[in-house]
């Protein structure tokens, strides 16, 4: 007699995943589970059960690679068929690309390091849930570091600033802002980590920081960024997910882990908010079609949303609004006009091009900021329009005074004062340390033997570490070419872009002549 | 509140004064005046005198906003308090150190 053999049992996709992820965890018996995860008790946060952590997406390996081939094949379709086309034509303006200048060299490198911490936090946290969370998310950040060098690399044939973005993210002043900001998460511990990236950038702080980039894009004509964001869109909502469970899990498991999350959210809150003074000036200066300025959007996707939505909820465990929050919403009509101004006249320094605003610019700024624009920043622009008709173009002949902690020049005014700029003094070990504002000064003073450390690139250009002594040095030495930088009226781009327009017989775009 | 850490943490500033040498940096605060987005950062020897700190250093680059005036009133101060420079005494007998924010306020 034979005995049939058994149809194989089908498992649920829930049984699946368990299978595929939980079942795959053992308790270790020859070694200390101390041993074992060695980096998850010298934060002070204490984990009693490592089950409880809810798995935000049962995803397995196999689902997960099909979605995500799926969304690579849209996307490069639609690479191909922009490239074949000379799509690049098509958007409002060249200017346009130092929206993703910007994005290339400051974000797109963080995504990557977002990338190894994930990785890192996939070998090191204890429980089987919050691994596998963080395996799926270091995929994707690595996911997104390629399709958006993918999708920017088209622009390179025709434009400036965007040959040499990964040297210059180590390099260039004013991308030592994004990076020392991620530097800084990456070196602690992966608690820390996980509240500064996984909530603090990723929840609290992602809209303000992505959907301008990608509504900039949607209404400048550049559809490969934005099918680059509607390809990320699925995996950011996955990463807010996690970074929403990583707090609530925190917060659950031990009362005395409340403080500890809290100083983490006002530190992080603060660290990444400075960095989206540059997404501030994009929104603002940058786009030649507006989406919405810098003061609408963080009301909606900060005071609104998170203010007015999440930080109701996390109420419920103690925690607060961020410690410096009104310092931030009082700048909200400042912000991206001084920045903005900063970048003005450093650009001949940088891998992208400035201008000043036309009439069109001004009245739209003048109607979105009633209470700043034309009573503190117009007059700027009247001087400079006085200095260009005079031969002039305003270019900061030297370096600035920097944030120890943003790193970002002391542009940064008083709170409830527009005209007084921010100047806070540290002293640590007899050594005077300044900061811009009282949220960086509150940082420095709570770590200063980490931020003493910072890498300031004034202060190295100053110690002779940065190509030479001149500006052509140093420039040499961040790798900017001619029509990277400066002024955008008359610059390769901008004399490209009218040829290329203005000619009945485009055979030779991308040509130089 | 220190850094929490796994292992010894100390390590040494990246912006001592040792590095400098005989130099030190010396910010000059353009108050009221919006033209420079922020204070300027020079690197300067300790035993440069003032007039030389002014006419090398500072005028070189006041001098690309339109209005700058070098000899108009001028307003110093240097750690809180006013303070009168004559071109002769050096930074260091001014009691400027490494890193000090120097503040200059034109005054009618």
């Amino acid at each position: 007699m034979t005995i049939a053999p058994k149809a194989p049992r089908k498992l649920t996709m829930k049984q699946r995943y368990e299978a595929l992820t939980r079942d795959l965890d053992w308790e270790p018996s020859y070694v200390a589970k101390s041993d074992v995860f060695p980096h998850t008790e010298f934060e002070g946060i204490r984990i009693h059960d490592w089950s409880k952590w809810e798995d935000p997406f049962r995803l397995t390996v196999d689902a997960y690679t099909k979605y995500q081939a799926e969304k690579d094949k849209r996307l490069y379709a639609v690479l191909d068929g922009f490239a074949q086309s000379q799509g690049h034509l098509s958007l409002t303006e060249a200017s346009y690309l130092n929206a993703m200048k910007l994005f290339l060299q400051g974000v797109t490198p963080l995504e990557y390091q977002a990338h190894r911490n994930f990785a890192y936090l996939a070998r090191h946290l204890n429980g089987p849930g919050p691994r596998f969370a963080a395996l799926c998310q270091s995929i994707d950040e690595m996911r997104h570091t390629q399709t958006e060098i993918h999708t920017l690399s088209n622009y390179n044939k025709y434009y400036g600033g965007f040959h040499n973005y990964l040297e210059q993210h180590d390099r260039v002043w004013y991308l030592s802002v994004p990076k020392s900001f991620f530097d800084d998460a990456l070196s602690a511990g992966p608690f820390e980590f996980l509240i500064a990236i996984g909530f603090s950038f990723e929840y609290l702080l992602t809209n303000l920081l992505f959907v301008p980039f990608m509504s900039g894009a949607s209404f400048n004509g550049d559809l490969p960024t934005m099918t680059f964001g509607f390809s990320a869109q699925s995996d950011e909502s996955r990463h807010m997910t996690l970074g929403l469970e990583a707090i609530k899990f925190l917060l659950e498991q031990d009362e005395a882990n409340v403080p500890i999350v809290q100083a983490w959210i006002d530190k992080w809150f603060w660290r990444g908010y400075r960095v989206t003074a540059l997404v501030a000036q994009m929104l603002d200066y940058m786009l030649p079609r507006k989406v919405m300025s810098w003061k609408e959007a963080f009301e909606l996707y900060f005071e609104e949303q998170m203010l007015g939505g999440l930080f109701q909820d996390l109420a419920f465990y103690g925690i607060t609004p961020p410690k410096h929050v009104d310092d931030a919403i009082a700048e909200k009509e400042v912000l991206s006009h001084q920045v903005y101004w900063t970048l003005y006249q450093f650009s001949h320094a940088a891998a992208f091009t400035t201008t000043m605003p036309d009439a069109d610019a001004q009245t739209w700024l003048s109607e979105n900021y009633a209470d700043t624009f034309d009573r503190l920043y117009k007059p700027l622009w009247d001087k400079e329009q006085k200095n260009l008709d005079a031969g002039g173009r305003h270019f900061v002949r030297g370096l600035p005074q920097l944030c120890q902690v943003c790193q970002i020049p002391m542009l940064f005014t008083e709170p409830g004062d527009p005209t007084t700029l921010c100047q806070r003094d540290s002293v640590y070990r007899g050594e005077k340390f300044q900061t811009c504002s009282n949220g960086c000064q509150w940082i420095f003073e709570r770590e200063p033997e980490k931020y003493v450390q910072a890498w300031l690139p004034v202060h190295q250009i100053y110690q002779g570490n940065c190509g030479g002594a001149t500006i052509p040095d140093v420039l040499a030495w961040y790798g900017i070419q001619e029509g990277d930088g400066g002024e955008y009226k008359g610059s390769v781009d901008d004399n490209n872009w009218n040829t290329w327009h203005n000619a009945a017989d485009h055979s030779h775009i991308g040509s130089e002549d | 509140m220190a850094v929490k850490s796994i292992g010894t943490y100390d390590f040494p500033s990246r912006s001592r004064q040792e590095l400098y040498g005989d130099d030190q940096l010396v910010h000059l605060w353009f108050q009221e005046n919006p033209w420079f987005c922020a204070a300027a950062c020079f690197r300067a020897p300790k035993a440069m005198t003032w007039g030389d700190f002014w006419n090398a250093l500072v005028v070189p680059f006041a001098e690309e906003d339109p209005d700058f005036d070098p000899s108009a009133n001028r307003v110093w101060t240097l750690h809180g308090e006013p303070f009168q420079p004559r071109d002769e005494q050096t930074l260091e007998e001014i009691g400027v150190v490494h890193k000090d924010v120097i503040g200059m306020k034109v005054v009618a």
